[in-house]
């Protein structure tokens, strides 16, 4: 998932400039939503530590945005320096009926339709999400794909895409450490980025598990960042 | 269904006090409220004069810092958290501010523990309770803050242990309180609080029934602020309401109370309520006074023992209390002087025991003055766990034809006290250092004689001798006969300090025997302890023989407890204060390890395998080498330096 220059296309083509006649298909929660964002602007000159920052990232049963769908959804909050385990989000859904459990389940693990989680539905699950996203910025790692699944996942329920501000950890480290000879691209996946900034990989590869190391590589790039940049960092800064 | 973060949080906090007294449902919901939260190097947890927050902090990864701040503002390591560490408790308890700043030595990932929630535990799980006021009120990382907070202190000084420990009582006998009206001025009210020496005062309406109360911390607040006129009346300071609590109150209902309301003094009535005449006062104070009875009705006890065996019966009772102690970390210097005490009463009754069982021989009274004397680490009054004797016996100088029938009887008189202090469980000394021992129970001139040889005579063993003789503490008699030997002795030290000392110093900075390295620890090589670490000679010797010639050279020789030794070190070298600052806390570290493990082996805890260990007491253990080698390279350096010349 490279840079987000084809997602801001995207996000322009489908999203701020939307018609009367899309706007009025609209679920209820997605307009909700849509209101949410209209009435908080974030000015550039904001400290990245005093926004509401929404680690995000998603599960799904492959890597094809066309045909694989989410199986989980995890966030985490995070207030300056802090990750709020409290205010977690978590939500499931049962695999698709013509999916047939794959490779995917050695990566995640996510048995289908196991009865260890309660499942809900895809609107549901999505306007819950919406909701507690409200107008915060998504930080995840190559969060694109994750992005992706879910504006294809709105589309499919009638709602735009996503319209919130976007940081991507994956980029980030390559601004801190740029590829090269030395680094190769692999080098920025989220298990050498652990490795690198010493951080224990346990539940990786479930949603909340990969939410809460994300969280963790988010908040050390931040402070080797404003080292590197010499002051607090600002929106603008990203 | 909780999630894997949670789970994770939730198996690192069930390995660590006080969360491993909770069931695993409870610390679920416990981590399921963690914050975890990300400190840079070098940045700030918390600062003194915050106030508390509700959450205190676990450290997940790194290490933070707390600085105490001294009135220059100059900041003082206080304590260095690692991975599993707790801190910033405070508020849990209290509503106090923090005390400390707590700082990130290294990148470090803190989860911060909501301590509502937690608080509301506490009462169900009575050892969480009892952790949270042992590691607030004892332990060495919150004693400093614990003492500068309360104005009285919570581990006295040795010599203010006996009155403490006699004036304890249960908390039903709690002092009559002080009371005023609340129209009565405020200076008025601290008036009557420091006539009576109390810390807090009642304002009670005109049925005695209390409708606030006024402490120190108040009149500090306030007046001392100059937020409030002096003249204002106490109605205006006052916390109101108060928490009462009933007349019959155990020592954990009161904890639970002031847990539960954050106050530091609860206000006894006759019904337990505000509806009630004031019937008493109890402070934190004054629980942590009761916790600390049993010392005091055992001492009580052993005035009372009628045979040396039943001495021994009440000296392993001690041991429980001393297990107590250790096991709630209460400070070092406290228990030391607990122990001391205890083991000074036993010494004291099988003198007693001994002089009725000369009577009873026919020998009769003392021929004359003597004193008994304690040496070695009950000397410097460190003893913890039964160690072998170490004693001697002066008496005033006699004409010379009674010399030997004087000696005669005192050595009979030492032997049945050794005897039955061996009853007791103080074994015989292998090297026969004991007052039964002719060449240890001497008249003050022949001991005066004897130490002016071993002086000038400087063999390995006459520098032991030496050397044991400076920790030597009065035990029975009036203290009058072993302060003419010191006085000799420094008079003797004037004349051949320089060599003497050296000497001294190089009998310290000798190894006893070769060595080996074994998972970072220096172990025997050899002999019945092969592969175990020698606490004594390695790491506490060193330590005690250091501060024992440094504070000789400094002409401080009536000090005679290693503590106090450092302490005084410090004030004199401002330089090297840090140094001896830590030499005495290696030193505590040293003695509380050896009592825990010689209690749970019921052995003197001397040797010890470095597999017996767990990962705290070994890193403990570990940072304890440092001041030691430290310390001996300070005395290498000064003393050639003083030889060479």
């Amino acid at each position: 998932m490279e840079g987000s220059d084809w997602l801001d296309r995207l996000r322009y083509r489908f999203g701020s400039h939307a018609t009367d006649s899309e706007t009025g298909s609209w679920p209820e929660w997605y307009r909700n939503y849509r209101v949410t964002l209209a009435g908080r602007t974030v000015s550039p000159d904001q400290l990245l530590r005093e926004l509401p920052i929404v680690v995000l990232d998603a599960e799904t049963t492959g890597l094809q945005v066309t045909r694989d769908r989410i199986l989980s959804l995890g966030a985490l909050r995070v207030y300056g320096n802090s990750i709020h385990l409290a205010e977690k989000f978590e939500g499931y859904l049962p695999t698709p009926p013509h999916h047939t459990p794959g490779d995917s389940v050695a990566i995640h693990g996510i048995i289908p339709n196991s009865r260890r989680y309660t499942y809900s539905d895809e609107p549901t699950l999505l306007a819950e999400l919406l909701d507690y996203l409200g107008a915060s910025i998504i930080v995840g790692h190559h969060i694109g794909f994750d992005l992706e699944m879910i504006n294809r996942s709105l589309a499919r329920h009638g709602a735009g895409p996503l319209q919130n501000r976007i940081i991507d950890t994956a980029q980030l480290a390559k601004r801190l450490r740029p590829a090269g000879y030395w680094t190769p691209e692999g080098e920025y996946s989220l298990d050498s980025l652990a490795r690198r900034y010493r951080i224990p990989l346990s539940d990786r590869h479930t949603a909340l598990g990969d939410c809460y190391i994300t969280a963790v590589l988010w908040l050390k790039l931040l402070t080797r960042l404003a080292i590197k940049i010499g002051h607090d960092l600002h929106l603008r800064d990203l | 269904m909780p999630n894997q973060v949670t789970h994770r949080v939730c198996d690192f906090l069930k390995d660590i006090e006080p969360f491993s007294y909770l069931d695993r449902a409870v610390l679920l919901q416990v981590a399921a409220r963690v914050e975890v939260r990300y400190q840079p190097p070098g940045t700030v947890v918390f600062r003194p004069g915050e106030p508390p927050r509700d959450r205190f902090y676990v450290v997940k990864e790194g290490t933070i810092e707390l600085f105490s701040e001294d009135q220059s503002g100059e900041e003082l390591l206080v304590e260095r958290c690692g991975e599993g560490e707790l801190f910033g408790i405070r508020p849990l308890l209290a509503d106090d501010n923090y005390v400390f700043v707590a700082r990130a030595a290294e990148e470090s990932l803190l989860y911060a523990v909501n301590s509502e929630g937690f608080r509301d535990l506490i009462g169900n799980y009575p050892r969480v309770l009892q952790y949270l006021l042992a590691s607030m009120a004892g332990s060495t990382r919150y004693a400093r803050a614990y003492r500068a907070a309360t104005a009285k202190s919570t581990a006295p000084a040795p010599d203010e242990v006996t009155p403490d420990l006699q004036a304890l009582q249960f908390v039903q006998q709690s002092r009559e309180p002080i009371v005023c009206q609340p129209e009565q001025t405020i200076i008025d009210a601290a008036k009557a609080m420091t006539e009576a020496e109390v810390g807090s005062i009642v304002v009670v309406d005109e049925a005695q029934h209390p409708v606030g109360i006024v402490t120190d911390r108040d009149l500090r607040r306030s007046v001392a602020t100059a937020l409030v006129s002096r003249q204002s009346p106490v109605s205006a300071i006052m916390s109101s309401p108060v928490v009462c609590i009933g007349e019959r109150a155990t020592i954990a209902d009161v904890q639970i109370a002031m847990l539960r309301s954050g106050y530091h003094h609860l206000v006894q009535t006759a019904d337990g309520t505000d509806r009630s005449a004031v019937t008493g006062v109890i402070s934190e104070h004054d629980v942590l006074l009761a916790q600390g009875n049993h010392p005091a009705v055992l001492i009580q006890e052993i005035g009372r023992a009628k045979s040396p065996r039943y001495l021994r019966e009440l000296r392993d009772r001690a041991e429980a209390i001393l297990a107590g102690l250790l096991d709630k970390e209460v400070a070092i210097s406290y228990i030391t002087a607990v122990m001391t005490q205890i083991n000074d009463a036993i010494i004291r009754k099988s003198m007693k025991l001994a002089l009725a069982r000369m009577q009873a021989d026919g020998h009769g009274n003392p021929p004359a003055l003597f004193d008994w004397l304690a040496l070695g680490s009950q000397g410097r009054g460190e003893q913890l766990l039964r160690t072998d004797q170490d004693n001697a016996l002066i008496f005033e100088d006699v004409p010379e034809e009674h010399y030997n029938a004087v000696k005669a009887y005192f050595l009979q008189l030492a032997d049945y006290v050794t005897e039955y202090l061996n009853t007791a469980g103080y074994s015989y000394c292998d090297g026969n250092m004991m007052a039964s021992n002719p060449k240890w129970c001497l008249s003050v001139a022949k001991w005066k004689a004897q130490f002016s040889r071993w002086m000038h005579d400087n063999t390995a063993e006459h520098l032991l001798n030496t050397s044991i003789f400076f920790d030597y503490r009065g035990v029975w008699g009036n203290g009058s006969l072993p302060d003419k030997l010191t006085a000799h002795i420094f008079a003797e030290m004037e004349g051949h300090s320089t060599r003497f000392q050296a000497s001294l110093a190089r009998a310290a900075l000798q190894n006893p025997s070769p060595l080996t390295f074994f998972r970072n620890f220096v172990v025997e090589r050899s002999g019945e302890h092969k592969d175990q670490f020698d606490l004594k000679a390695r790491a506490m010797r060193p330590l005690t023989d250091a501060a024992r010639i440094l504070i000789l050279s400094a002409r401080k020789g009536n000090i005679n407890n290693t503590f106090l030794r450092y302490e005084a070190l410090a004030k004199l070298e401002p330089q090297n204060a840090q140094l001896y600052q830590d030499a005495a806390e290696a030193y505590e570290v040293l003695i509380r390890l050896r009592a825990v493990l010689g209690l749970k082996r019921g052995d003197s805890g001397r040797f010890v395998a470095p597999s017996e260990l767990t990962r705290v007491q070994r890193l403990l253990l570990r940072n304890s080498f440092a001041p030691v080698r430290e310390i001996q390279q300070l005395l290498e350096l000064r003393f050639q330096l003083t030889f060479l010349r």
